[in-house]
């Protein structure tokens, strides 16, 4: 047979039956887990630098596609498409704010990204979803060489290897829960995020939570301050002081996107705080 | 937006009806059906090419060895300096750009060599085969000091340096109650077209080359091509295909020198097609050019002083950067205002930065941003209400120009400015103390049509009656998407009372005639001109020989639908006259010399001009300072429409492309080096983005005026971010002066006006 020369000369696409081969073979042959690809094809095609090996991951394994209610809350499959989420009755009844023209969902990249972007996959990335996990406690489960195990999800977790496989996201059952969740693109629609934020008040405490530019993290220290400060001596500048210093110590050198980050937390927190 | 419009002003709206609406072939260029020239994919024995660019800003290139990639599988030629059969150099301007670096390189993504291959994926297997070594040198990478710095070239960094001046403008100043000093900034935008640079290079059996490309110069691209060639001018043709955008951005030669000589080189068709990675790091972009400004005005308002000290960063060639920089110059001088004194002074410099060129607006719209920014600064500190300082000083009809030359508007200044004060964008909500914060701005501005300042400037083309019975219309020009075919076949049909079926038009063939470069918004200028002269000549000739078949009164007989007529009666059919005429004898040619000032020895700027008025509605989030653009109401007084949608498609197009050198487009570099690579990280509005939009033409064109139609090509672009940046101002009190608009800075500045108060 004739070699055909392509730009992606020598990547090869594998193809395990199950979950748990697929993160057989990612220990094996060290490649990169492939659902929508739709973060994989611009970041390859920038460097022209294509892995030796994809390991596709199907979406029909068990459990990794799709919504269930449970005790523990909603379990949404890992390969679940960002379109789905966008629109499935369950989602409108947990998380309303994600929903709808004005929703998170509608913010996050363009249609034809959204029907092959998974959950998983912008988990993986930092996406915009990530604060919101971050901020709801929502728990990963991943495929293991063991039993599938649950884990608070926590990026660049000690624990979390790159072959490690998510398999599914299980968030509380948030529906008496208020919660806010605010995109800062650069334009309306289809744009790169410099910051999403996340906040979750379960009428008891606020939880806040933020990725982006800075990249992501649970905002526990301003968290601790705003929840006990009631209590204490804290006043606002303080607060203000403390997230600044906690976003700086994430990551987030820019001052004026953490002015950004703090006006929009302070902006959640008065509308969650509403009526209380 | 209310439709509210005074008697004399039309607002234009996308019409539906078939007769008024877009032609068929706008429908299939959105459907993307039509054939670009990057679609020519089944040419019989198409190669593919790749350019081989710099890894560096600024190096001596030690060794280009090319062995390796001539062994590689699929390669047919492999290209270098050494293999440029005539001139290694082109430039519009001045041809300084080598074809393949010698010995050294100038940009990251300077040219140093090309391959032909089977495929496209071998061409570039070959390319990355081939092995550079190079001496990196330091960058000169800052615009304002560059000419203070190694030379990149021969003569230094300073291309071209000019002064405009006029009156005393020390004692000018002397004698100002009011003077406001600012330094503004404009961003290195890029053309972001649909279809990248790109086409094919044809090799004949004469000898001879024939390029399908996106292009928009194809008779001036000739002379360049045959020299890089080592061709005579008659053995090169270039077809200038519609294209999927240019903006000035294929202006310049893109792709046509390296795959002219691989087709050489190979005796076979080589394509060579940007990737958007390519395009952003190899293409021209805007211009950025930084500006101080010091204006003064007494007591009254009335402006006596202005001073301007700019710098224009070409990048490592000149392209049109010397006539941006003229261009720049005009409007820099404020040319809707009577000015007592200035002195505008601008220099153009190498660095090693990316390459800039020509760009809808062409330098005037960046001047024309600070210009309009030093009346509302001006405005404030006077305390006056900017429109009021606006009409204060504007010219009238009948002023001469800045420059002291004789210019031809179609309304009064004056007018277009109370349109802009009479909009429903000034009756926006109060603020409630919501997230988003409210404000309405304008600015004004004018442009000219042509090439200017007495550069040659002419064009001609041709109409005849084919033996298909069919008007064949030639102009030289390209269409890249403003569809001038269309606005060419509705005046045919109007000058000719025949059907858009029995026309055809044909662009962009350099051996057809010279209608000069698709640029500066002189095409629709020339074409009217042309078909003016033109069609009046086709119709006599089309009785007359009508007469002579029938045997009818050529009085009595006219053109029409299909054929000739005689009392509402088609007599003659075109293919029947055509078949019965000798070939050649219902041709008519016409040229034009472009409009110049008829009073001036060596004309200076440009006569014919335009005028707009944009006004800018945003909302600016109090939590992070993004601005939204809500709406925007342009003003034109830009002569006679022939074509509603065109118009339409023109001001909307360029306003929402001003919009995003507003607020989201630059090309930032470091180093040299480019920090964005692709779409996703330069940032062109989207729809959501586009705001609503309304177009009212104020057309006061006098029925005696010998160009009652004029080129909007650039007009929407013009005030759009002056206006914007006043809305901000009104929203938010915050000037912003740096473009695009940072929302961080922004936010900053708003924080830090809270806290003061």
């Amino acid at each position: 047979m004739a070699t055909v020369m392509t730009d992606r000369a020598e990547v090869r696409v594998l193809r395990p039956d199950s979950a748990r081969e697929a993160v057989t073979l990612a220990r094996q042959h060290g490649g990169t887990y492939v659902a929508g690809a739709t973060w994989l094809q611009p970041s390859c095609e920038r460097g022209r630098n294509w892995p030796p090996f994809f390991i596709a991951l199907d979406a029909r394994w068990p459990g990794f596609r799709g919504l269930q209610e449970s005790h523990q809350g909603l379990t949404i499959g890992a390969l679940t498409t960002l379109d789905t989420l966008s629109h499935h009755p369950l989602m409108k009844e947990y998380l309303p704010c994600l929903t709808g023209r004005n929703g998170l969902m509608n913010l996050l990249a363009g249609p034809g990204v959204r029907r092959l972007g998974t959950l998983g996959g912008n988990l993986m990335a930092g996406g915009d979803l990530t604060a919101l996990a971050f901020a709801l406690d929502a728990r990963i489960q991943l495929v293991g060489d063991d039993d599938p195990r649950g884990d608070r999800l926590v990026w660049r977790y000690p624990d979390l290897k790159s072959t490690d496989l998510i398999s599914a996201l299980v968030i509380p059952d948030c529906r008496r829960w208020r919660v806010a969740v605010e995109k800062l693109g650069h334009r309306e629609r289809f744009s790169p995020t410099r910051a999403t934020i996340a906040c979750v008040y379960d009428g008891n405490r606020f939880r806040m939570a933020v990725c982006g530019e800075g990249g992501p993290g649970r905002l526990e220290i301003s968290e601790a301050a705003l929840n006990d400060g009631a209590a204490s001596s804290t006043t606002t500048a303080d607060w203000y002081q403390a997230l600044d210093a906690e976003l700086e110590g994430l990551g987030w050198h820019d001052a004026r996107l953490r002015l950004a980050i703090r006006r929009v937390l302070v902006h959640q927190h008065e509308e969650l705080s509403d009526g209380d | 937006m209310a439709t509210e419009t005074p008697d004399r002003v039309g607002t234009l709206a996308m019409a539906t009806e078939p007769e008024h609406g877009p032609a068929k072939d706008l429908y299939r260029r959105i459907d993307g059906q039509l054939d670009y020239p990057t679609d020519l994919l089944d040419t019989p024995g198409l190669l593919h090419g790749a350019i081989l660019r710099s890894a560096h800003a600024h190096a001596r290139l030690i060794r280009v060895d090319v062995s390796r990639a001539l062994t590689m599988p699929g390669v047919h030629a492999v290209v270098t300096a050494e293999d440029v059969p005539g001139l290694n150099r082109f430039g519009i301007v001045v041809r300084d750009q080598p074809v393949f670096c010698e010995e050294r390189v100038r940009f990251e993504g300077d040219a140093i060599a090309a391959v032909a291959a089977d495929s496209r994926a071998e061409a570039r297997a070959a390319m990355a085969a081939i092995d550079v070594e190079y001496e990196p040198l330091p960058p000169v990478t800052e615009a304002v000091t560059a000419d203070r710095q190694p030379p990149l070239h021969d003569g230094g960094n300073l291309i071209a340096q000019e002064v405009l001046d006029r009156g005393d403008l020390e004692a000018a100043f002397a004698r100002c109650s009011f003077i406001v000093e600012n330094e503004y900034r404009t961003p290195r935008q890029m053309h972001a077209f649909m279809e990248t640079e790109g086409g094919v290079a044809i090799p004949d059996a004469d000898g001879g080359m024939t390029f399908r490309v996106g292009c928009q110069s194809g008779h001036r691209d000739v002379e360049q091509l045959a020299d890089i060639l080592g061709l005579e001018t008659e053995k090169v043709t270039v077809e200038a295909m519609a294209t999927g955008g240019a903006f000035g951005g294929k202006d310049e030669l893109t792709i046509q020198p390296a795959a002219g000589i691989l087709a050489l080189k190979t005796g076979r068709p080589v394509m060579i097609h940007l990737d958007r990675f390519e395009s952003c790091l190899a293409g021209i972009k805007r211009h950025p050019v930084s500006v101080r400004m010091t204006t003064g005005c007494d007591a009254e308002g009335r402006i006596l002083a202005h001073q301007v000290e700019a710098v224009l960063d070409t990048g490592a060639y000149a392209s049109l950067g010397p006539a941006v920089l003229e261009n720049f110059l005009d409007h820099a001088t404020a040319p809707l205002y009577r000015i007592e004194a200035y002195r505008v002074f601008g220099r153009l410099v190498y660095t090693n930065n990316g390459l800039c060129g020509a760009f809808r607006g062409f330098g005037g719209n960046q001047a024309t941003f600070a210009v309009e920014s030093q009346m509302d600064a001006l405005a404030e500190k006077l305390g006056m209400c900017p429109q009021d300082f606006r009409r204060t000083n504007l010219r009238s009809l009948g002023d001469t120009g800045s420059r002291d030359q004789r210019v031809r508007w179609t309304a009064s200044p004056a007018e277009v400015l109370g349109l802009a004060a009479a909009s429903p964008l000034w009756r926006w909500q109060e603020d409630v103390g919501g997230r988003w914060l409210q404000g309405t701005g304008m600015a004004m501005g004018s442009q000219g049509n042509g090439l200017g300042d007495g550069l040659p400037d002419s064009g001609g083309g041709r109409i005849c009656l084919t033996s298909e019975g069919r008007f064949r219309i030639e102009f030289g020009f390209a269409d890249y998407g403003q569809n001038i075919s269309d606005a060419i076949s509705r005046m045919v049909c109007q000058g000719l009372e025949c059907h858009p079926d029995d026309v055809n038009v044909v662009l962009g063939r350099s051996k057809g005639p010279d209608s000069g470069p698709t640029s500066a918004s002189r095409s629709s200028v020339l074409v009217h001109s042309v078909l003016s002269r033109a069609l009046p000549q086709l119709k006599a000739a089309l009785c007359q020989r009508a007469s002579e078949l029938t045997g009818l009164a050529q009085e009595a007989l006219s053109p029409g639908p299909g054929g000739i007529f005689y009392r509402q009666e088609k007599v003659l059919d075109y293919r029947e006259l055509a078949g019965n005429t000798v070939a050649g004898d219902l041709v008519v040619d016409a040229d034009l010399d472009f409009p110049v000032a008829p009073d001036q020895g060596q004309p200076v700027g440009r006569y014919l001009q335009l005028l707009i008025a944009t006004v800018a509605r945003v909302e600016v989030d109090r939590l992070s300072g993004r601005v939204k653009v809500v709406d925007l109401h342009h003003i034109t007084a830009a002569g006679k429409v022939i074509y509603p949608a065109g118009y339409l498609g023109q001001i909307e197009g360029a306003a929402v492309m001003g919009l995003g050198m507003a607020l989201t487009e630059d090309m930032p570099m470091q180093d040299g080096c480019y920090q964005a690579d692709n779409l996703d990280q330069y940032l062109i509005p989207t729809f959501q983005d586009a705001p609503t939009q309304r177009v009212d033409v104020l057309d006061d064109t006098a029925d005696d005026d010998p160009f009652p139609v004029r080129g909007v090509g650039e007009l929407g672009i013009e005030a759009v971010a002056p206006a914007i940046t006043a809305a901000i101002e009104a929203a938010t009190g915050v000037r912003v002066n740096r473009l695009p608009v940072s929302p961080g800075d922004l936010l900053a500045e708003m924080e830090a006006r809270e806290s003061s108060q």
